[in-house]
């Protein structure tokens, strides 16, 4: 190893990667990205626009719409209009939901009799809708449940399937924005040490790496050094705007996010590396680098869906990433904080490892100091 | 005595595509070996494989070096400095002067000492660049990129230069300065230095000359004794039609003796007469009447006080220019002249920022005015514009729809162009499987398949071997003289002036001289080429 010529080279990469702006989008795209999906992606429904037709007008019917007014979920309006002409309201985008409470509402529930509540949502966005309806059912037996008690009323009588996690006010930051964590440095630094190095093949200053003693070790440490100097600084930059932004609580070692981080962006350099031993223009070799790790980084992170439930191609895909191991580790920093006592932590912490090595040491046997034929 | 001994280097790339084939040479301490030929006729495969950047069969020693891959080169790469092709390629854009100065340094593991101080004073001196060690790479022009390139690989004092094409699209005075520099070092230092070049006038300043063609090194020696070993084939211009016999404009080629007086050999002539040798069949040229008579305006274009401005900086300043019927107008100038710009102003390419432009009697003051002319007028750009995935047919065929030319008519024409300008062998292959020089001629025939009336030809001659080039100036001549077209060309050639009627010079975006050939010889007697006339332009103006 040579620490002149690397020094030299990681100068220049400084000072070019300075002075073509490129260190403004080292720190603005992750930024960009946490900030807008963090509040961008948000799974929960909050102000959904709910009509309510009270066709009862009796105290029990007024206290379930009262419920609804003070919803954060809802912004619930009364209104006596048809029910045809509420469905317009619906197709118009107006409205979301329409909820119809029938003439006997009240008479019925307290003979124990069956209720059918009419409920109409928008289905444009399923996923939307279906949260919707599970909030409508569940202020709905909330409101039975509380008078259940006091009366005779059971709570049977309508029948709903309520949305389990909906009174423990889950927090949707919490659940995405560590994750987005790990899809920014996993997606960052690969295309940063992707360009650099075929920048040189395009632009030919590769010449001087091919035509010169400098060794491939060298030349490898020199290239991807100034990129993980760059992102180390994300690191931190990201775990601030998770716990003072998005007020994401952090139970665990601050040393195990950092120390697992590093790792991972080591992977991520060797992602990007791979990409510029095989491409030689800097538009493909952008392209390839962002096709091979957003879409497992969004995928198998975890964010969208929990791993253990998916399908069983998908379950093993999902393995094969390094995305998953790592978000593993920062959701417990993060959330829960066993740390190194849980062994599977230990075991992913090692997978990573690995995982680095392989890529550091195909990028190195792929390496060639010679022109392509 | 570190000596250079290459042994029947070989490279083949993908495909089976020959790069150089069995070359064979050796050099001494301070020599300058010349590598001279066309576009892809094996030199810069040769370089690569002596840099040890690509992989080739054969063996190659440096002093007591021996290498047979990259990987066994890498030993002897301290010792050799290799420069690509291409201006200023080795470049970083964003680095100053003296930051690529200090990292080529650092990277070949220099000591920063006094003796590098100096040495490094005493190159930027050479190259000129002493003030401007504070300026990015990226605002130098071509000649200051590649001289600050050719510094940069001195910087570790190489016992082996290798230098690929370094004065290509490097301006007269640029390249003259470079050839001083490369012969200080090799005074100084007793390196080797490998140069190739497209220029045959630079032939004089290499002490050996290897002679490039069908990938493979055709000849070799000083140029004295290369020029020698044809002298007894080239005659003054005479009849003959024997088939040992090639008879261009102003010389005669023969294996038998003629009974006609003999004339100075140049480099060119053996490039012809090895054709010659190997029976290698010259395409012969023609061009027949055009299809519809028209009339032709004695002046075509006629420019008066033409500017452009980029910015600050002005390419064209307030340049007055004629083409007149029936004339071939040779544009010369350094990079960054003009004259590209000033031929995209005729074109409309560039909006006119200042003067007026007429053209076949017709001010131009709007695309309206340019509409009706299109008709009229042929272009060729510095990369010819061909569509690399459709065949020369399929080329030929959209630029003919382009200009609402019948399909019936455009076929009559393609086949006839592909016969008279030879290459109707080639009709149905791809634009890139083609030599340059074929798909040179395809170009004109893209460029004139409308039957135009003048003819704006943009460096149509950069990298063509010298045949090529030959019955490319042939083409010219007879589209002149059986069309009357008017055509308006710029070149990197001097030699190329000689066929042209008349020769405008362009310096920093002014015009410096027009005139014809002749006057422009009479008026410097003491001239023994154009080169050296243009030279005498551009040190005055200095």
């Amino acid at each position: 190893m040579n620490i002149g010529v690397i020094k030299a080279y990681i100068l220049k990469e400084f000072k070019e990667l300075i002075r073509t702006r490129m260190i403004f989008i080292v720190y603005a795209i992750p930024i960009i990205v946490i900030v807008l999906f963090g509040y961008g992606i948000k799974l929960d429904v909050t102000h959904s626009r709910v009509l309510i037709i009270d066709n009862d007008q009796s105290k029990l019917s007024r206290e379930l719409i009262e419920k609804f007014k003070h919803s954060k979920y809802f912004n619930a309006t009364e209104l006596n209009i048809s029910e045809s002409k509420a469905l317009k309201l619906i197709k118009q985008a107006k409205k979301d939901a329409v909820i119809i409470i029938p003439n006997s509402f009240e008479k019925r529930l307290i003979k124990n009799q069956k209720v059918n509540i009419g409920v109409f949502i928008d289905g444009s966005f399923p996923n939307r809708a279906r949260t919707i309806e599970n909030y409508i059912e569940g202020v709905i037996i909330d409101d039975l449940q509380s008078y259940a008690p006091k009366t005779s009323i059971s709570t049977n009588v309508i029948n709903i399937n309520p949305r389990s996690l909906f009174n423990q006010a889950m927090r949707d930051e919490d659940a995405i924005v560590p994750g987005l964590i790990g899809f920014v440095l996993l997606v960052a630094p690969a295309v940063l040490s992707a360009l650099l190095i075929v920048k040189e093949k395009e632009e030919g200053t590769i010449f001087n790496f091919y035509a010169s003693p400098i060794s491939k070790e060298d030349f490898l440490i020199a290239k991807l050094t100034p990129p993980f100097i760059l992102h180390s600084l994300n690191i931190f930059i990201l775990f601030l705007i998770a716990v003072y932004l998005f007020n994401v609580p952090f139970r665990g070692s601050f040393t195990l996010y950092w120390f697992s981080s590093e790792l991972y962006i080591l992977i991520s350099l060797a992602i990007g590396l791979l990409v510029s031993v095989v491409t030689r223009s800097q538009i493909v070799a952008l392209v390839l680098t962002v096709v091979i790790t957003v879409l497992p980084g969004f995928l198998y992170s975890g964010m969208i869906m929990p791993i253990s439930s998916m399908s069983q191609e998908s379950y093993i895909e999902a393995h094969m990433f390094p995305v998953m191991y790592y978000n593993h580790i920062i959701y417990d920093t993060f959330l829960i904080g066993e740390g190194l006592n849980s062994r599977k932590i230990i075991l992913y912490l090692i997978i990573l490892t690995i995982y680095a090595s392989v890529l550091f040491i195909l990028g190195r046997l792929f390496l060639k100091k010679e022109l392509k034929k | 005595m570190a000596n250079l001994n290459v042994n029947s280097v070989t490279v083949i790339y993908k495909g089976n595509r020959i790069g150089i084939k069995d070359a064979s040479f050796k050099a001494e301490e301070g020599e300058i070996v010349g590598f001279i030929g066309a576009d892809g006729t094996g030199k810069s495969s040769l370089m690569h494989a002596i840099s040890g950047i690509i992989k080739f069969k054969g063996e190659i020693s440096f002093g007591k070096y021996v290498y047979h891959s990259p990987k066994e080169a890498e030993k002897v790469k301290k010792y050799i400095g290799f420069m690509p092709q291409g201006l200023g390629l080795i470049l970083y854009d964003r680095l100053t002067v003296e930051e690529h100065l200090d990292f080529f340094a650092n990277v070949r593991n220099i000591k920063m000492d006094k003796n590098f101080k100096t040495y490094k004073q005493k190159l930027l001196h050479m190259a000129g660049l002493s003030r401007f060690t504070e300026r990015e790479a990226e605002h130098l022009s071509g000649g200051m990129r590649q001289k600050l390139s050719l510094i940069c690989t001195l910087i570790h004092r190489p016992r082996l230069l290798l230098l690929d094409e370094p004065t290509t699209g490097v301006d007269p005075l640029s390249r003259l300065e470079l050839w001083e520099i490369l012969d200080n070092i090799r005074k100084e230092e007793g390196t080797i230095i490998i140069v190739s070049t497209a220029y045959m006038q630079e032939a004089s300043k290499m002490d050996r000359l290897l002679l490039f063609d069908d990938n493979r090194i055709m000849a070799s020696g000083t140029s004295k004794q290369l020029t020698d070993s044809v002298r007894n084939y080239v005659y003054k211009k005479t009849p003959c039609k024997d088939t040992d016999c090639l008879e261009l404009h102003n010389v005669t080629y023969s294996l038998k003796p003629l009974n006609s007086e003999h004339k100075d050999p140049t480099l060119e002539d053996i490039f012809f007469i090895n054709a010659l040798k190997n029976r290698k069949k010259l395409t012969e040229i023609s061009v027949s009447k055009r299809e519809r008579r028209l009339e032709i305006p004695p002046i075509v274009m006629e420019a008066k006080g033409l500017t452009k401005k980029f910015g600050d900086f002005v390419a064209d300043d307030k340049i007055d220019m004629e083409l007149k019927r029936n004339e071939i107008l040779g544009l010369f100038g350094a990079n960054g002249a003009g004259k590209t710009t000033f031929i995209k102003m005729l074109l409309g390419l560039y909006p006119i920022d200042e003067g007026e432009l007429t053209l076949l009697s017709q001010p131009i003051r709007s695309g309206r005015d340019r509409r009706k002319l299109k008709s009229k007028i042929g272009y060729v750009s510095q990369h010819f514009a061909l569509y690399k995935n459709m065949s020369v047919r399929e080329n030929l065929i959209y630029f003919a729809s382009i200009h609402q030319i019948p399909a019936s008519e455009a076929l009559r024409r393609i086949e006839r162009y592909g016969k008279e300008l030879g290459f109707s062998d080639y009709l149905d292959a791809m634009p890139k499987d083609l030599p340059l020089g074929i798909n040179q001629r395809f170009s004109i025939a893209a460029a004139i398949i409308h039957e135009p009336v003048v003819l704006f030809l943009d460096e149509p001659t950069s990298g063509i071997d010298v045949i090529a080039r030959h019955q490319f100036w042939q083409l010219l001549k007879l589209l002149k003289e059986q069309w009357g077209i008017s055509i308006l060309i710029t070149t990197h050639y001097m030699s190329e002036a000689e066929y042209c009627d008349r020769v405008v010079l362009l310096k920093e975006g002014k015009k410096i001289a027009d005139d014809t050939v002749e006057n422009f010889y009479k008026k410097h007697p003491e001239a023994s080429n154009f080169e050296e006339i243009f030279l005498e332009y551009y040190r005055e103006a200095n």
